[in-house]
């Protein structure tokens, strides 16, 4: 590759989450112009509908740093952004030419509902998109064909389709809710409430690993996030309503950070843990639950009632990797995800001018997705010969 | 708001010349991303040789990556950008970013150089866990790194044999801890006639490609118990050992002999951390890592500009990932340092000399040991100043002034504020522009109920909130008072929320001596997400205003 003027140079980052917002504003303080394609309405993708899981101390989930990337990202007149938007066709002749065109969208549209805010706080959070920065989105539009220098893959992972574990009634019962459902709950009304009845739950129940670690599903990975956020959140809500009863169960718990031991040890005297994943769930009256499942320490069936029963949903390759894969002639490995060229390098695919940011390359925290976006903004810069 | 005048800047030059400190995978990867920018490295490293060989068995390296971590040496060797300083420590640190004297302890003495950055990339440590097991080590009571040794140099070794791994009862452990159970396991049953008994609490999988390595052992024969209580070991001798829990699935106590036990080793902090933190001024982190569980400085930022954290010194992890590090360090550096020469606000924090007494209040306050002194004043490096005002709040003499927010400019707009006619009870809220000003602003855009008398003052961290601007506040109308600050431990300034609260308490000792309802004076701490919580926050002070009127 002939060293280009990196002033005159561009690089596409395909993917508005918090990999490709990193990326996009650490190539963009290197002096490069972006290309930010998004195909959802809103920047963010999945970490900026997250909620704060402090209690009076901040418990390190990394979802406030995400408003800071994108506000930065807002701000940048370098960066050039397509809401809406995906990546239709591409060639390579010394440069990459992108078309793009408009994605399609979901038949509802978001905020579908919201009126007043105090009335429908996540149907209007959602057609903010969720945060006060999509407000200040300068959309440059979904159609043309921009050729680039480089391209930066961060179009994340899909969380895993609880529907697919039919047993435990998720889109049936309307208190059995996903891990990112009672996110947007949080982060819109700034606590944790009921879907039936919009009330602080009395008994809640997490069930983890809910389509990773899944051998029947073929699912041979860890999630990474899931245990942190559970723990997180359990411990947030007990914070703010010390009566309610939480019960988490699981196969093995995973490392939150440094300070994991000390903070396992505050969750095991707030929280109550089962060694053991529910099978069933009925419902009950009143919008109620009740599961069965065998206690490790009694042995045999028991049956309890939960008012609330959140599913860990691990994530799962994005769903667009296949066409993706295809488009850009990129491998994925054999769980789908996009593999990395050397397992030393972890942001490098065997595509030349291709780099990998966050969770497209396996499951991943939101700091252990900026720092490989960093990294990955990095090795753009050294292949457009602007390192130094 | 905060009215920005024309911002005079003046340009500083700065030292380039970047240290650091490590010569294992991750600090010769460091040193060469940081040469690559232009920047000459001195890369300081304790051991003789380069390639840090125990830190290459702890990160579960193969045989392809050790070839790789010899021809990185290679490269950093043949590399004229990056001095090499073998058995080298650092020995002491003076000055600020972009000026740094370190004093370096090698073979010939101590040297002092001049740098523009220092970065810690530290070592991992391995500490055998036999104790906790009430175990020695013998010929059939053997370490990780023994079986390890095992594995390698003579396998037939374990022919026969029944092998009991133990792993998370002596420590919480980590997915590095794991992976070298897990391939150790998974080598073990590839040995003829070897079977292996895993007994284990959390299986820590949360690292690409160790639940497929869990899965592999298994599938090959290995027997996993997932206990939640330590075995009962009983070691006689050189003879078989007895292995005693009760099975979770038969639900009773069982006892199984053990040809040979492994005892698992924690893989943690060097503990030649604490030293260098000390030497660095930096704030060290939980389990004597060099970082501070603050999301703002990851991934690898300490609390002081222009000392970086990277690798080992910074957390236990597989070495694909924290080889991130490297490149965001590089990021960081071209960003810092530049071309040389950096430009700053003249305002940024201006120390009056008349009135300075040398009091060294602020050398002590500053998070980001920003502030010096020479002869008879002190001085605030522009370079290392973050601008949090924490400084200036405390001075006794009032000799510091921040940029944008003189206590002139502040005590102005908190008069301007509720100088504005309207009948509305009025809430003064100093908001925080990290955490508080953005929820604020949050919970607007959103259309979520605000008071109408909602009088928001940006500072630039609660720890900029004097009692003076509390109490003229009070003293100019206002109903009621917050205080809103981060959570603890996510302060960007590490301490400036703490600050904050303390001074809001002297308020309320103030407040209630001069008989006045404490009660319109309120800390709270938000993230810059949290507008609902904002919305609530002050929606409450309001009605709390309406009761005691």
């Amino acid at each position: 590759v002939t060293k280009l003027n990196i002033e005159q140079s561009k690089v596409m980052v395909i993917g508005g989450g918090i990999a490709g917002l990193t990326a996009a504003w650490e190539l963009s303080k290197s002096g490069v112009s972006v290309e930010l394609v998004e195909k959802a309405g809103f920047l963010g993708g999945h970490a900026i509908q997250y909620a704060c899981k402090a209690t009076d101390t901040c418990q390190q989930c990394g979802a406030c740093p995400v408003e800071k990337v994108l506000k930065h990202v807002v701000d940048d007149p370098n960066i050039t952004i397509r809401l809406g938007a995906q990546v239709a066709g591409i060639s390579k002749n010394g440069r990459f030419n992108v078309t793009l065109a408009a994605a399609p969208q979901g038949d509802a549209a978001p905020g579908d509902g919201c009126d007043d805010y105090s009335q429908n706080p996540t149907a209007c959070a959602a057609q903010q998109g969720f945060s006060k920065n999509n407000a200040a989105v300068k959309d440059a539009g979904a159609d043309g064909s921009v050729d680039v220098d480089a391209v930066v893959l961060a179009s994340g992972f899909s969380p895993f389709d609880a529907r697919r574990k039919s047993t435990y009634g998720y889109g049936q019962w309307p208190n059995v809710v996903t891990g990112l459902e009672l996110e947007q709950t949080k982060r819109a009304v700034g606590r944790v409430v009921r879907p039936s009845d919009g009330q602080i739950p009395e008994k809640v129940a997490f069930i983890q690993c809910v389509g990773s670690r899944d051998e029947r599903l073929g699912n041979l990975w860890c999630s990474k996030v899931c245990c942190p956020y559970a723990l997180r959140t359990a411990m947030s809500m007990k914070h703010k309503h010390p009566e309610t009863e939480i019960t988490i169960f699981y196969m093995d718990i995973q490392n939150t950070g440094n300070d994991f031991p000390a903070f396992y040890n505050q969750c095991r005297d707030d929280l109550n843990f089962i060694r053991s994943i529910p099978v069933d769930v009925y419902p009950l009256e009143n919008d109620r639950l009740r599961m069965r499942f065998v206690d490790e320490a009694e042995g045999v069936p028991t049956d309890v009632e939960f008012d609330l029963l959140v599913l860990s949903v691990g994530m799962m390759p994005g769903a667009d990797n296949e066409a993706l894969g295809e488009l850009l002639g990129l491998e994925r490995n054999q769980d789908g995800f996009f593999a990395a060229a050397e397992r030393l390098n972890a942001v490098g695919t065997t595509a030349e001018g291709i780099f990998l940011a966050g969770t497209v390359q396996g499951p991943k925290t939101i700091a252990d997705s900026m720092a490989h976006a960093g990294q990955s903004a990095r090795e753009v810069m050294k292949y457009l010969g602007g390192a130094e | 708001m905060i009215q920005t005048t024309d911002i005079q800047m003046v340009e500083i030059r700065i030292a380039t010349d970047v240290l650091v400190l490590g010569g294992g995978y991750v600090g010769l990867q460091t040193a060469l991303d940081i040469a690559a920018s232009g920047y000459r490295v001195i890369l300081a490293a304790k051991d003789e040789v380069l390639g840090d060989s125990d830190n290459a068995t702890l990160t579960g390296m193969g045989a392809g990556e050790k070839e790789a971590l010899a021809a990185l040496v290679d490269r950093v060797n043949a590399d004229d950008g990056v001095e090499v300083l073998a058995e080298t420590r650092l020995a002491g640190s003076a000055g600020v970013a972009g000026d740094f004297t370190v004093w370096l302890s090698g073979p010939d003495g101590v040297a002092e150089r001049k740098v523009g950055a220092v970065v810690v990339a530290g070592d991992l440590a391995c500490e055998p866990l036999t104790e906790a097991y009430g175990l020695t080590l013998s010929e059939t009571v053997v370490s990780q790194t023994g079986m390890e040794e095992i594995l390698a140099e003579r396998p037939a070794d374990l022919g026969g044999k029944t092998v009991a791994f133990m792993v998370g009862f002596g420590q919480e452990g980590n997915p590095l801890v794991m992976e070298r159970v897990l391939s150790a396991v998974s080598a073990a049953t590839d040995v003829d006639g070897c079977t292996a008994y895993v007994y284990v609490n959390n299986i820590k999988v949360a690292e690409d490609n160790l639940e497929r390595l869990y899965l592999q052992g298994r599938n090959k024969g290995a027997i996993y118990f997932k206990l939640q209580e330590m075995p009962a070991i009983r070691q006689d001798g050189a003879g078989p050992l007895t292995v005693g829990f009760t099975d979770p699935v038969l639900r009773q106590p069982v006892e199984l002999i053990a040809d040979m036990v492994v005892v698992e080793e924690a893989v943690c902090a060097s503990e030649e951390n604490s030293g260098l933190a000390e030497l660095l001024r930096i704030e060290p982190g939980p389990a004597g890592f060099l970082q501070t569980e603050n999301v703002h400085n990851y991934p690898v930022r300490s609390n002081r500009e222009g000392i970086f954290v990277v690798g080992a010194g910074r957390r236990v992890a597989a070495l694909g990932s924290t080889l991130a590090d490297a490149g965001n360090v590089a990021l960081a550096l071209k960003a810092l340092l530049g071309g040389g020469t950096i430009a700053v606000p003249a305002n940024q924090a201006v120390v009056d000399e008349g009135k300075c007494t040398i009091c060294l209040t602020c050398y002590r306050c500053c998070p980001h040991g920003a502030i010096y002194w020479e002869s008879d004043k002190a001085i605030i490096s522009p370079v290392a100043c973050q601008g949090c005002g924490i400084c200036a709040s405390e001075c006794p003499m009032d000799a510091i002034q921040i940029g944008d927010y003189t206590d002139e400019a502040m005590l102005g707009q908190i008069n301007e504020k509720l100088d504005d006619g309207d009948d509305a009870p009025k809430i003064v809220a100093f908001c925080c522009q990290n955490s508080a000003l953005e929820a604020g602003a949050m919970a607007e855009q959103f259309g979520m109920p605000l008071p109408v008398g909602l009088k928001t003052i940006q500072v630039p961290c609660a720890g900029k909130v004097d009692i003076e601007y509390i109490l003229t506040a009070f003293a100019e109308g206002a109903d009621g008072v917050l205080v809103l600050a981060c959570h603890t431990g996510n302060c960007k300034s590490e301490r400036g929320n703490i600050f904050a609260g303390w001074r809001v308490e002297d308020a309320h000792r103030l407040l209630e001596a001069a008989g006045f309802e404490k009660d319109r004076l309120c800390f709270a701490t938000l993230a810059s997400n949290m507008g609902s919580d904002f919305s609530s926050i002050v929606t409450d002070m309001a009605i709390r205003i309406n009761e005691l009127s």
